[in-house]
């Protein structure tokens, strides 16, 4: 019968499909040979979305330079590198090189369980070394641990204002805002439409985003966490920061409650608000949606220019076969050359204080990096308090929660955290 | 098809004045045109996400942005098509998917369907414990499973191998027990005949219940092929070839924090959407067999 | 000598498939559930039933249980009520009943990630499809997704519109196998449509609603992809399921170990949901 024919023909295709595929393993590196043979580094990384091509483009231009290796960048959702990586790592699998995570504080987990390898060999000032001493110093600070260096930035961007000149120029206002001040003042401006705004002064996520937010509280002298590992976030400058900020979005409306950091783009994008705090990754989006883009400092408060920076740890897998050759890649993809190239060809600052930029829109981001600090870094907790902690409040604020209660529960949650004893 | 509701005169309660039956009749019909036309609207309403998905996938972004509850495109591009194939090594991914869902999904047939003859028809000690245990295997999310799972492929140094993609997942509880409730109901009459004429299980099974079952079996074929096919995670933590990737890995490809490519991201959908509507298809011959018309006497 | 009985040979390649590859795992975390484990440590410390005792006091794990459990009943409802009454309506086979039913059973192929990213643009409420054809009618924008009190039903409908096409299917080939005898024999005995409905084929309907009931609430209990693309278990935690907890605490901490925990409960509630199910669908007296 026709089922009996197609289910045996189908059971022996399966069979003899297993049999076949039983020799197409393949490892994720050659065995390492002699001087003569290609070494096969692989690379894993979370540069999913537009910036994807960009870093590929570096690594074509790093295996045409260096013919006697050749890296594969495999690049997967953070998530699914989060769910994979440790597991792979710790069987002794897995990749040569990996950005565990965007987060800094990821190294700590990584440090903790002794899959990566200290960076200090390769570390010095010769062009073939890694010239830690040309990082942000929050950066190298960041990645710092025991006196080691455990990762290099895959990449650095500050966050700038993006604003739309269109809508700035139909409210009478010439300029993007310079001061604290004024940007409150701009803010409400430009927010048309009363309680169900037809149009928003900025755009606000306060989750799944580059961190916007503390940028408000650091204007004022406000921070989350201190150097201490003790809670900051219910400080006098903080908690007024918070209020002014979430009295705009309760009362006056300024910004949409809740958005992720994709939300905020759309809105932006969509021509429905008129500022966002943004990082050089989402200029050209925003220029293909039709918008007459602007950017701009962020605008400086009484604590001096501020902004929050960003940076992904790539680290080493302390089982790779190739150590040699992952330093040497890492050299390379921290160098001059590397860096410079990759800002042109991505709009990124470079990971260097000593590559200028000749761009303007990307002299913007590179010109913030002095002033620019790291979300909650060097706390192994980072990721618990962005997530059960700092995130939530931030949700309840914008909700209509008062900014001082919310704050003392968040900051001894903090500290509970950290295991700061105050 | 025929109104639910009679209309016939000896239903109505004596007594009832002779206008009233015309009226309801068409009282009725009108009901019943109603009916259709909530069932269609309806029907649109389920369908519409899927055609706005399709117009994204053409239209740039400053199209998308403008006016995004439009589902017809303002200016037709292809600019998100062609990102997913030239970014992607696409033939490879979609064979990669291919063998994966087809083969697990063969070779799952081919094991669930014995097992659910055997729950069906045959009496054997630990019957229960069976039946119990390919329940339980329904009930663990598979985040929690995953590394343990990794470590036990990864000891029978099956990762990174075809066999290791399609072995662990060749068996379904809800096959089992979809195909169990589905022999279940074939006439126990057709085994007997079988069994005086000398047949043993085996041939009872491929010969009789097998071709009786072919609407269970292809309805089973599309709902695990599409989840297979549709499978992230798990091909993504056994392979760490990308040659060996398949397409859903290859899409998240196109979202991050950093931008959406919103073109690419539903164009990349719609392909991999594509094969699973086709198959869906050209099963529903099956689906509509029913199994009123196979072997109920 | 004594022959084996052939059914064994029938029940083993799935036996063994399920006890290797999803017992074995599940026993494996039931023994990391024992420790604080974070994976690649040289060694795990012993905690019994530390992380249980933890979990007995995590408020935000009741929240999630909570929520899991509502999300649950109300999508397994909605689906197969829904299902229900699609299979008995469009139970002839017609090239408009086909038509209708290849559209509702249209979302049961789309991946979860898909529909998650899907809905989750519709229901944006400046940019989304949903608002904008609500303001047409004169409804104002709701922020579906962003109200702590909007997020959860909206969740709940887009998880019966993924799910009730499947159960309309399995309970078709159940409608459509309701002996015409006993349905000719009710007409005749003078039962009206809805008469014959409860008497006839929801009885004999038992066993497909039976298995769609309680493969329906196993699924609706894991819950975690869509919300996860769709809401990420906001907001303030409003639509935070069990396994998003899971994954959390498990893949963003790193404490496999109270994951494992987490999981082990969920695991031990589905199957008592799940024994309740089966007793109260089989062992109801037909009326």
């Amino acid at each position: 019968m026709k089922t009996h024919v197609n289910v045996a023909a189908a059971a022996v295709a399966a069979a003899g499909l297993l049999a076949a595929a039983g020799c197409s393993s393949s490892s994720s590196s050659s065995p390492s040979g002699s001087g003569g043979s290609v070494v096969k580094l692989s690379v894993l990384t979370g540069f999913t979305g537009p910036d994807g091509p960009s870093y590929q483009a570096l690594v074509s231009q790093f295996n045409a330079s260096h013919p006697n290796i050749k890296v594969t960048m495999d690049i997967q959702p953070w998530d699914a590198i989060g769910q994979k990586l440790p597991s792979e790592w710790a069987t002794g699998q897995g990749p040569d090189l990996a950005t565990p995570n965007f987060d800094p504080g990821v190294i700590f987990t990584y440090i903790k369980t002794n899959s990566v390898l200290p960076l200090d060999s390769a570390v010095g000032a010769g062009d073939t070394q890694i010239n830690s001493s040309a990082f942000p110093s929050s950066v190298t600070k960041a990645f710092t641990v025991d006196g080691h260096l455990y990762a290099v930035p895959a990449n650095l961007a500050s966050v700038a204002l993006y604003y739309n000149k269109t809508m700035f120029t139909a409210a009478g206002i010439t300029d993007a805002p310079k001061t604290s001040d004024e940007f409150v003042a701009d803010v409400k401006k430009l927010t048309l439409g009363g309680a169900n705004p037809t149009q928003y002064g900025i755009s606000l996520a306060d989750h799944q985003t580059i961190q916007m937010w503390p940028i408000l509280q650091w204007m004022n002298g406000g921070d989350i966490v201190g150097a201490d590992g003790c809670a900051t976030v219910n400080s006098a400058a903080s908690v007024q920061a918070l209020s002014t900020w979430a009295g705009l979005v309760q009362s006056d409306h300024v910004s949409p409650v809740g958005q992720t950091g994709a939300d905020a783009d759309t809105l932006f994008s969509a021509k429905k608000a008129a500022m966002e705090l943004n990082g050089p990754w989402a200029a050209d989006g925003f220029r293909k949606a039709g918008i007459d883009l602007g950017i701009a400092p962020v605008p400086v408060g009484s604590a001096g220019p501020v902004t929050v920076a960003s940076t992904v740890p790539m680290m080493v897998a302390k089982n790779t076969k190739h150590k040699a050759e992952a330093l040497e890649f890492l050299s390379w993809w921290t160098g001059k050359t590397a860096q410079a190239s990759f800002s042109k060809q991505s709009g990124f600052p470079p990971a260097r204080t000593d590559v200028t930029v000749s761009d303007p829109n990307t002299a913007v981001f590179a010109q913030a990096l002095p002033n620019a600090r790291l979300y909650l870094a060097g706390l192994p907790s980072s990721s618990q308090i962005d997530s059960d902690v700092y995130t939530p409040m931030l949700g309840q604020l914008t909700r209509g929660a008062d900014a001082q209660k919310s704050a003392d529960a968040a900051a001894k949650a903090i500290n509970a955290l950290t295991g700061c004893k105050s | 098809m025929t109104t639910e509701l009679t209309t016939d005169v000896a239903s109505l309660p004596a007594g009832t004045p002779s206008w009233v039956l015309p009226v309801l009749r068409s009282a009725r019909s009108t009901a019943r045109v109603l009916a259709w036309v909530v069932l269609a609207i309806a029907a649109l309403a389920t369908v519409v996400p899927f055609l706005w998905m399709l117009g994204v996938a053409f239209r740039t972004p400053a199209d998308l942005y403008a006016d995004p509850s439009r589902i017809w495109p303002d200016h037709w591009t292809f600019a998100g098509f062609h990102a997913v194939f030239t970014q992607l090594p696409f033939l490879r991914l979609a064979v990669n998917s291919v063998v994966f869902a087809g083969g697990t999904t063969v070779l799952l047939l081919l094991i669930d369907s014995l097992c659910a003859y055997a729950l069906a028809r045959l009496r054997f000690r630990g019957q229960n414990l069976v039946f119990w245990t390919i329940l339980l295997t329904l009930m663990v999310p598979f985040q929690v499973m995953l590394i343990p799972l990794f470590l036990t492929v990864f000891h029978l140094g099956w990762l990174n191998t075809f066999q290791g993609l399609i072995v662990p997942r060749s068996v379904s509880a809800l096959g089992i027990f979809m195909l169990r409730q589905f022999f279940i109901k074939i006439p126990r009459e057709l085994d007997e005949a079988a069994k005086m004429d000398g047949a043993g299980p085996l041939r009872i099974y491929w010969q009789i219940i097998l071709p009786l079952a072919r609407p269970a079996l292809a309805s089973l074929f599309v709902i695990q092929f599409m989840a297979l096919w549709n499978d992230f995670l798990w091909p993504l933590v056994i392979t760490s070839d990308t040659d060996m990737r398949t397409l859903p890995s290859a899409l998240t490809l196109f979202s991050s924090t950093s931008g959406v490519d919103h073109a690419a991201l539903m164009a990349g959908a719609a392909i991999s959407l594509a094969p699973l509507a086709i198959a869906f298809l050209l099963a529903q011959r099956f689906f509509t067999e029913g199994i009123a018309a196979t072997g109920i006497k | 000598m004594k022959r084996l009985n052939p059914a064994y040979l029938f029940v083993a390649p799935a036996f063994l498939l399920a006890a290797v590859f999803i017992l074995w795992p599940i026993v494996q975390s039931g023994w990391m559930s024992l420790h604080d484990w974070t994976i690649g440590e040289d060694s795990h410390k012993w905690l019994g039933f530390g992380n249980y005792t933890e979990l007995f006091g995590d408020s935000r794990f009741w929240n999630a249980l909570k929520v899991t459990l509502i999300y649950a009943v109300f999508v397994v409802a909605g689906q197969v009520a829904i299902g229900l009454a699609l299979a008995q309506w469009l139970r002839r086979t017609t090239w408009y009943t086909m038509l209708l039913r290849s559209a509702f059973f249209f979302p049961t192929i789309a991946s979860l990630a898909v529909t998650g990213i899907i809905w989750k643009f519709l229901l944006d409420p400046q940019v989304g499809l949903v608002d904008g054809w609500l303001g047409k009618a004169g409804i104002s924008a709701q922020a579906w997704l962003q109200d702590t009190h909007l997020a959860l039903p909206a969740l709940i409908v887009v998880g019966i519109w993924k799910n009730f096409g499947f159960s309309m299917i399995v309970l078709l080939a159940g409608v459509q196998g309701v002996r015409k005898e006993l349905l000719e024999a009710a007409t005749l005995d003078g039962a009206g449509a809805i008469a014959r409905f409860r008497h006839v084929t929801l009885p004999a309907l038992r066993p497909a609603i039976l298995f769609t009931v309680v493969i329906g609430t196993v699924n609706a209990l894991q819950l975690f992809d869509l919300t996860y693309v769709m809401t990420d278990g906001g907001p303030l935690f409003h639509t935070e399921s069990i396994v998003m907890y899971l994954y959390q605490r498990g893949f963003v901490d790193f404490r496999l170990g109270y994951a494992s925990a987490i999981a082990w409960v969920l695991f031990l509630i589905i199957i008592a949901v799940s024994v309740v199910q089966l007793r109260m669908l089989r062992y109801r007296d037909d009326d």
